[in-house]
């Protein structure tokens, strides 16, 4: 089985969609054979790894894989990952280059104890090595790490970007998509370039004839259900079962916090609230969102925000 | 001079005091047990009688008792050489053999490394019964354990059974003290037998004695058990009270967080007052994550206090309900399913290598429509 977001990664700079600010200063790197540490940061799905990749690929053409090394910092968020991979790989001369790349993704998952330790093996090793971080939020990297870096903001994708890439898969793959459900694909995918193939491939198993129908099933196979039967209870006052539902959620569905509070926040609409209430609702969600990305734990700080709901709809 | 804990040891199973229902269960496993079935792990309080019991029963059935307690070391390695010889051999002098594997809770985690590992391996294979005995069950250490156990439960010994026993001893050392003395001590005691019976003896000795001499002896500083926590943290309206309940229990506090966050819906009733509870206990919980990632130790003092005053003093009143308090949900889940997340996270990581990104990400983005991918 072949998953089309790698089947159709760009191959080169040539084939990043749009991030033309982005794309044209890299290009001239490549050409150049000089490349800075760099700092992408932008939301997901819009071309950090994609370009990283083509970067990598177009600087050091077939052998690319010798001096190229992917971590990913989610994954490996502890300082030891710094001390020990990221150290025995930049030690190690590049072959035939003048310089090896890191390409450290998700790096606003680093600790901050990494990330100090990180900024001394920059400099450390910059004889023989480039770091290329990628990130959502760069607030979250420390100043230093900040100064030593080019920093490259990538924009969300235009819908004409999204819809151009799927028609380039869709030749490819000879499927017939009628354009309604590809205004589906964009809209449920919010200018995520990722999730948008994902919703096409998934699609495509219902049959070559993609409609705007078949893309809202997928879809909604891969939402999480449950989210409104938990904030149905909590609403009835339910608190017991709203908190097992949660759980449920959390432990065995392994969803993240805050992709339960975004599924929370595109049902409320359908809540039988006031929409007085709801704007209520939507006030309490953003503050429990920011502390789970503070680093809360989603269980307790959803709890609490459940507890909040259900005090808010009994004054209704 | 005999001490008189061991002088006035139950020699008969009939002799436990207090303890009917554990000991009926104890019967009962034993009667029922055979290779391959079962150990049993015993557990209550100090001095509520679990290694009295193991003796008496088997002085009375003539067995020999193989023990390993928390004076032993208990690693791997020496745990092999007691009791590994002699799982399949027959005893040499008595009827049969039964392992007294005494105060598990007690093995160190670091100097008795693979102990209840080694243990855990060893019960398959044991040709005698085994027991166990531990005062808290709910040491995450013993999990493990736990599941591989039959549980007997030992309580307090009750105040009435203890006066009668110190009653007993007091007359067969010739002892002439009042009711009004002996039920003092018992009460003092609060359900650790061993130790009222050890302040009997050292009354013993004095003439005349009156309740005022009582008071020489300090009382003993007891652990406090998770459920004692509880109980204080959500029947107390003195914020003081709370935060002070958790200071002689052996749980950290990002431990006690989950008992309390598991048993705030187990007590309080009243909308109003859940949300405040949550909301008490969701801001300590930042407070935790600030120090994670800070390493600010300072601020563990705003936590502890958010997540014991401010959830006690969320209620208006004292429920006054008999409130049963439960082990947290979420701790028993993860240690359930430790080895399944392990390999689940290990394909995950898998995935991702190929995918470019993280595992986090694959389980997002990935995994609600691989099914779908694999048909297409």
């Amino acid at each position: 089985m072949d998953i089309w977001t790698e089947k159709y990664r760009p191959g080169s700079l040539e084939d990043v969609v749009n991030q033309r600010h982005v794309v044209d200063r890299l290009k001239e790197f490549v050409k150049n054979k000089s490349i800075p540490h760099m700092l992408f940061a932008g939301p997901p799905g819009v071309g950090k790894t994609a370009s990283a990749i083509a970067l990598v690929k177009d600087l050091y053409g077939e052998k690319w894989h010798q001096n190229f090394q992917e971590l990913n910092a989610s994954d490996d968020r502890g300082i030891n990952v710094v001390r020990t991979r990221i150290k025995e790989f930049a030690r190690i001369k590049p072959i035939d280059a003048p310089f090896k790349i890191i390409f450290l993704d998700e790096s606003d998952a680093l600790t901050t104890d990494a990330q100090q330790a990180l900024r001394r093996t920059i400099e450390q090793y910059s004889g023989s090595c480039r770091f290329i971080l990628s990130c959502n939020y760069s607030s979250k990297i420390i100043s230093p790490i900040q100064s030593r870096c080019s920093v490259f903001r990538f924009k969300p994708l235009e819908k004409a970007d999204v819809v151009e890439y799927l028609k380039r898969i869709i030749k490819a793959e000879k499927l017939s998509v009628d354009s309604a459900a590809l205004d589906a694909i964009f809209e449920l995918s919010e200018g995520d370039m990722r999730m948008a193939v994902n919703l096409l491939q998934s699609s495509a198993s219902f049959g070559e004839k993609i409609t705007s129908d078949s893309v809202y099933e997928v879809a909604s196979q891969a939402k999480p259900k449950d989210v409104k039967v938990m904030l149905d209870f909590a609403v009835k006052g339910d608190f017991k079962s709203a908190r097992k539902k949660l759980h449920e959620l959390v432990l065995k569905q392994g969803l993240a916090g805050e992709d339960i509070i975004s599924a929370c926040h595109r049902e409320v609409y359908n809540l039988e609230l006031s929409e007085e209430k709801k704007v209520e609702f939507i006030s309490k969600m953003g503050e429990y969102d920011f502390r789970i990305s503070e680093g809360g734990d989603p269980i307790i700080q959803l709890e609490a925000m459940l507890a909040q709901f259900m005090i808010s709809s009994k004054k209704q | 001079m005999q001490v008189w804990t061991s002088k006035h040891k139950p020699k008969k199973t009939s002799e436990i005091v207090g303890q009917k229902k554990g000991l009926d269960s104890f019967l009962i496993w034993h009667r029922g047990w055979k290779p391959g079935k079962k150990p049993a792990l015993i557990h209550g309080p100090p001095g509520s009688g679990k290694t009295s019991l193991v003796e008496a029963f088997a002085e009375e059935k003539g067995l020999e008792i193989i023990e390993l307690n928390a004076s032993n070391y208990r690693t791997a390695s020496a745990i092999k050489e007691v009791i590994g010889n002699s799982l399949s051999q027959a005893s040499l002098f008595k009827k049969g053999k039964i392992f007294l594997i005494d105060e598990v809770d007690g093995a160190s985690g670091r100097e008795d490394k693979g102990g209840i590992k080694e243990i855990l391996g060893l019960i398959a294979s044991s040709k005698h019964p085994m027991v166990f005995t531990c005062n808290d069950i709910w040491n995450p250490k013993l999990s493990g354990l736990r599941n591989a156990c039959e549980m007997i439960q030992f309580g307090k010994v009750d105040y009435w059974s203890a006066i009668r026993r110190l009653d007993e001893i007091s007359k067969k050392e010739n002892m002439t003290a009042s009711k009004d003395i002996l039920s003092n001590i018992a009460k003092r005691a609060g359900g650790d037998l061993r130790s009222a019976i050890n302040d009997l003896q050292t009354f013993s000795q004095k003439k005349d004695l009156v309740i005022s001499d009582l008071d020489s002896i300090g009382e003993r500083e007891t652990d406090a058990n998770i459920f004692d926590v509880m109980k204080i943290i959500f029947k107390t309206s003195s914020g003081l009270a709370a935060k002070l309940s958790i200071e002689n229990v052996e749980k950290s506090p990002d431990e006690i967080l989950w008992w309390i966050e598991e048993n705030i819906v187990n007590e309080y009733e009243r909308p109003e007052e859940l949300a405040k509870a949550y909301e008490a206990l969701a801001k300590a919980d930042l407070f935790f994550a600030r120090i994670r990632s800070r390493q600010n130790w300072k601020l563990m003092k705003y936590a502890i206090d958010l997540m014991t005053s401010g959830v006690a003093v969320s209620k208006k009143e004292m429920y006054r309900k008999f409130s049963k308090y439960q082990y947290p949900s979420k701790i028993k889940y993860l240690s359930i399913t430790k080895g399944k997340r392990f390999k689940e996270n290990a394909e995950l990581a898998e995935l991702g290598k190929i995918l470019h990104c993280s595992s986090k990400k694959v389980r997002r983005e990935y995994q609600p429509f691989l099914k779908n991918m694999v048909k297409a």
